[in-house]
């Protein structure tokens, strides 16, 4: 298929974008948030948050500035042609990181929590599978299935967060500042790579219908996933106080283990198989993301052919860290550290030299 | 588009059909043996082992598939026997049980007493946060003899079912604020948070010689309650209290009924049958129901030198029988002194529970160090606070709000007098 033929529009657009940041409120980045911020976890995603609002800003005025350009061409233009080829093969290697580290949480995910017996290589290979098909049916396929599919999941997670909140109590959020106020702000602060999906979004852009759309899918996405992220860790920290929340690995999953509705018992039968098709697009959205700037560095013009090679890579890589569920969460806290700063000031940087630039031109 | 040829498309959707059907975790609801109550209890040989008890649920039984013909299985099966832990016991079991052991269903933890008082116990309880299969929100409950013995003696007449029969019975307990709601969740919740304590079922299938220490009907728990009749020999009664994951003391039903009305976490029973002394006449006694509308509102005040805790509990309350026969209906003050009595009397039983966990205890089963909680601003500086520390030296006071609501069907009674005329 090759580049996108036709160009999605803002409901496609809204529903990709909330793929990637919503559903991490159902992986490990509570857990990752909880063991630094403790019960003021959940103020995790919405300081940092408030502090990607910068970056997001920017990305969108360079956005509206270039809009005849492609997105690519952007950072060929403004860092030059090696700087640029650099900075995009860093942002592709970390993206593809990201991929294995995440993939990893997410097969370890199911083994753990719903298939202990299955062998770790076959859930795993499944998820690569039917993500790589995904994304081999291209950027429209995967926005429609996106948008088709977006309002059952966003209800069905709604719905277990008010379960969770119904069964849980507030007085667990208080000490209200957890760790301190300082600890809330240093660690959120570091955790700003929680949003960093939106600076590879932006290489969507010019597949976006208008710029218009674009700005405004990106902001009605933004809102939604920090609603989504800081309302799930707040039923969390209510639902297990923050001693327990803590030691969690997964605690989307176990809270919805441990919620009923009257005499109905195991919900999470109910609520595992929306999570199972979000986890889907969710590594389709990322698969393509990925293949496509490595088409584009490359100058691959049929990039979709390789994604089964990449896909086998990236099995096999994730399949190398010894007990996923620290290993992985490890390396994932640590890699968030470092891709924070690299997301708040690489879009300053595109800003500032594109300002500088139009000035000359001028 | 190209066309997919249809020997592929039979293919994909062979792969769907492995796929579908669970992977390696697929398993025959007939080939399992589902294990209702899991009973845990020392190993008197090898401290390093624990004697788990199954209790396992027949699924036929009761249910359709069970035929006209009334089916000679009985309801369940019960088998005891030593192991390192109750994980590695699901295979050892199969020596016995010939379907696979699985904790599915599984809704009730009970422990023996004397575990529970082992400091060792907790070790094995978070074992349950291990296992895949089980819930946080199952049953804990504590058993005054030994798990083996207690799912012998326990031959409930009717819903011979396990399942119901737990479920049943613990339900109707947590109404009547018999026993405590008790899920191993909040067991975790509260050992973590080291703070509060945490109260469990207590139940025993032995009657204890101790009948009604005194003339108060509510001051006894499980065993002690004397009956005759031909029905089950197991008694659910009063409650467990744990302090750090281990088990420390026990607490009468009316202790548990206090402790409901001065939670801030437990959920309230529909209501409390109480029966208090007739401020009009000592020898009577006031039938009441009593219940907890709104939330109980706790003042801590860490500012003076000495913490101190205010707590309103609102009551609702009916009058239920008036041996006494006083005039209530017509007569105001009346109400107003009847009301008082039963403020102060309240009060006083508040007081001195509140006084026993302060010294016995050293700690409360009310959750009430989340409303302390709220008074810091960081974990540190609460941690810092200690909360077991502080809240034997505090100075706890209550304040009991009744709301008289309705005084029974017919509200006036007959002038004593007058019939003995």
């Amino acid at each position: 298929m090759g580049e996108p033929k036709d160009k999605i529009g803002l409901k496609e657009y809204t529903a990709i974008a909330l793929f990637l940041i919503g559903i991490k409120a159902t992986d490990d980045v509570p857990a990752m948030l909880f063991d630094s911020l403790k019960n003021a976890g959940w103020m995790g995603p919405i300081i940092s948050g408030l502090i990607a609002i910068l970056p997001l800003f920017l990305l969108l005025d360079i956005a509206k500035k270039y809009q005849s350009k492609n997105s690519i061409d952007i950072f060929y233009h403004l860092l030059g042609k090696y700087v640029g080829f650099f900075v995009l093969f860093l942002l592709w290697v970390a993206g593809f990181l990201y991929i294995v580290l995440d993939t990893a949480t997410y097969s370890d995910i199911v083994a753990t929590m719903y298939f202990p017996r299955t062998p770790a290589f076959v859930l795993y290979a499944i998820l690569v599978g039917v993500s790589a098909y995904g994304a081999k049916r291209g950027l429209e396929h995967i926005g429609s299935v996106s948008w088709a599919v977006f309002p059952y999941l966003q209800a069905t997670l709604l719905f277990a967060i008010i379960l969770t909140i119904r069964h849980g109590n507030s007085g667990f959020l208080f000490p209200i500042f957890g760790p301190g106020e300082w600890e809330v702000i240093k660690e959120s602060t570091m955790s700003v790579s929680i949003y960093i999906d939106f600076l590879y979004l932006f290489l969507l852009f010019p597949y976006v219908k208008s710029v218009k759309d674009f700005k405004k899918g990106t902001w009605i996405a933004f809102f939604i996933a920090l609603f989504n992220l800081a309302i799930s860790m707040v039923s969390f920290v209510m639902i297990f106080d923050y001693n327990t929340a803590m030691s969690l690995n997964y605690p989307y999953h176990e809270a919805i283990r441990s919620i009923t509705i009257g005499f109905l018992t195991n919900l999470e039968t109910f609520f595992f198989p929306f999570w199972l098709i979000a986890t889907d697009i969710k590594f389709a959205i990322y698969f393509y993301i990925n293949i496509f700037l490595f088409g584009k560095l490359f100058k691959i013009e049929h990039f979709e052919y390789i994604i089964p090679a990449f896909a086998t890579l990236i099995l096999f890589l994730g399949l190398i860290p010894e007990s996923p569920t620290f290993s992985v969460f490890h390396m994932r806290h640590f890699f968030g550290q470092i891709l924070s700063p690299v997301f708040f000031f690489l879009p300053i940087l595109l800003w500032v030299l594109a300002n500088v630039k139009g000035e000359m031109r001028k | 588009m190209r066309k997919i040829p249809i020997i592929a498309k039979i293919l994909g959707s062979l792969l769907c059909v492995t796929i579908l059907s669970g992977c390696w975790d697929q398993k025959e609801t007939e080939e399992l043996a589902y294990v209702t109550v899991v009973g845990l209890d020392k190993d008197e040989e090898n401290e390093n082992m624990v004697k788990v008890t199954y209790v396992i649920a027949n699924p036929e039984v009761g249910s359709l598939a069970e035929g006209g013909g009334g089916g000679g299985e009985p309801p369940l099966e019960t088998i005891s026997f030593s192991a390192s832990d109750f994980i590695t016991s699901r295979s050892l079991a199969n020596t016995v049980i010939s379907k696979e052991i699985t904790y599915d269903v599984l809704r009730n933890i009970m422990v023996s007493e004397d575990f529970a008082r082992d400091k060792d116990f907790i070790r094995w309880m978070y074992d349950i946060t291990k296992e895949m299969e089980i819930r946080r929100d199952i049953n804990l409950f504590v058993t005054k003899e030994d798990p083996s013995a207690f799912v012998q003696n326990n031959q409930p007449k009717m819903d011979t079912g396990p399942h119901k029969y737990y479920e049943l019975i613990f339900n109707r307990g947590q109404d009547t604020g018999t026993i405590p709601p008790s899920e191993v969740g909040q067991f975790f919740r509260i050992t973590e948070a080291d703070a509060d304590l945490f109260l469990g079922i207590y139940g025993t299938t032995e009657k204890s010689d101790n009948y009604k220490r005194d003339r108060d009907p509510d001051q006894f728990m499980a065993g002690e309650l004397n009956y005759e009749g031909q029905t089950n020999t197991t008694q659910f009664a009063g409650s467990a209290v744990f302090k750090e994951g281990k088990m420390i003391d026990t607490l009468t039903i009316e202790e548990t009924r206090l402790s409901y009305l001065l939670s801030t976490t437990m959920k309230q029973p529909e209501a409390l049958l109480v029966a208090l002394p007739d401020p009009f006449h000592e020898e009577y006694e006031v039938a009441t129901k009593i219940y907890r509308e709104k939330d109980i509102q706790i003042n801590v005040n860490l500012k003076r030198d000495k913490p101190s805790i205010h707590a309103t509990v609102p009551i609702k309350m009916s009058i239920l029988t008036n041996h006494g026969m006083t005039n209530l209906a017509k007569y105001r003050d009346n109400r107003e002194k009847l009301k008082k009595a039963f403020e102060e009397t309240l009060n006083k039983e508040f007081e001195e529970f509140i006084k026993k966990t302060q010294e016995e205890y050293g700690s409360e089963p009310f959750g009430w160090s989340l409303a302390a909680r709220k008074k810091f601003r960081t974990i540190p500086e609460f941690e810092e606070f200690d909360w077991m520390k502080t809240y034997p030296e505090m100075d706890v006071s209550i304040d009991t709000q009744i709301d008289l609501e309705n005084f029974g069907r017919q509200t006036d009674l007959p002038k004593m007098k007058e019939v003995r005329d």
